[in-house]
């Protein structure tokens, strides 16, 4: 899994490449968490090159999505699909996350 | 073997998920960083015209996790053994590991009631101390939502025998006639 953060205004993008598995999603947690640290308030996750994900890269979104929501930050994640979006909803957290279909969606939601 | 819907993990050493007859079977050692191989090694062998492949792969693979970690932790002395038998419309599978059995079922199944009653009525915010499992047992690279999605995926059943050391499930996939799924 390769992580990559581009910036759009004040909105931090973290494009996620690879696969989200037992073996790699601590990797985003830890990411995010410095980004935390560097005063980092709006993320947006990427997950358009995602094609796999599993338990624990449900729960790495999961812790932070707590985190930032605990917070009060602002987090959209985004181009969620194929078998990503079927693990998510055979879970049920589709409502429990904050979703956009596309970057510019996310964008948008940033601002709402 | 009757469909039903299932709300919570059930014990039943008498399930007919648990008939290994004509089921091929594989063991492994329970390494942690080969867990994805050894599912690969399995789900290989499926149809490649079931309905989401890769889905069935990472249901799988979850399972196994479960026996090599949580079950087996980690010890590459115990085995973790699988039989498993596929065809276009069903996946078969039984997993049993060398560990004490799943302590903490009944508290899961307490928890995931809870759970889904805050889905039913919507409420995400009370939810949010509802989305992560945590088992006696689990660390922070555990997901806490893998069984979740197993009831929801396993759709003819997942039970456990009385040990709970051992989880049978089937999954089945619609009919296909001309190449389009049809749902029964």
């Amino acid at each position: 899994m390769e992580l990559k953060i581009r910036k759009n205004g004040e909105n931090y993008i973290i494009d996620v490449n690879g696969e989200m598995d037992l073996y790699n999603s601590y990797k985003l947690k830890e990411l995010v968490m410095k980004m935390l640290e560097k005063k980092v308030e709006r993320f947006i996750i990427n997950l358009e090159n995602v094609d796999y994900i599993d338990s624990s890269g449900i729960g790495a979104l999961i812790y932070i999505c707590s985190t930032i929501k605990k917070m009060s930050l602002k987090l959209v994640i985004t181009n969620i699909h194929g078998s990503v979006k079927k693990v998510i909803e055979l879970t049920k957290l589709m409502g429990y996350f904050p979703i956009a279909q596309t970057i510019d969606e996310a964008l948008k939601k940033m601002e709402a | 073997m009757s469909e039903h819907p299932v709300k919570e993990i059930k014990v039943d050493e008498n399930s007919p998920l648990f008939d290994k007859t004509e089921m091929l079977h594989k063991e492994f050692p329970s390494d942690f960083r080969q867990i994805r191989y050894f599912t690969l090694l399995i789900a290989q062998t499926a149809p490649p015209d079931i309905k989401e492949i890769n889905l069935l792969e990472q249901q799988i693979s979850e399972i196994i996790k479960n026996a090599v970690k949580h079950g087996n932790k980690c010890d590459a002395e115990k085995k973790v053994r699988v039989w498993y038998s596929f065809s276009p419309e069903h996946a078969h599978i039984i997993v049993e590991d060398e560990g004490p059995g799943f302590k903490d079922l009944e508290k899961w199944n307490l928890f995931n009631h809870k759970r889904q009653n805050l889905l039913e009525s919507q409420d995400f915010e009370s939810l949010a101390d509802y989305v992560s499992f945590r088992g006696t047992q689990a660390d922070e690279n555990d997901g806490g939502n893998a069984l979740f999605a197993a009831l929801e995926y396993w759709n003819g059943g997942f039970v456990f025998n009385q040990r709970r050391n051992c989880v049978a499930m089937l999954k089945r996939f619609p009919k296909r006639r001309h190449g389009v799924a049809v749902e029964s």
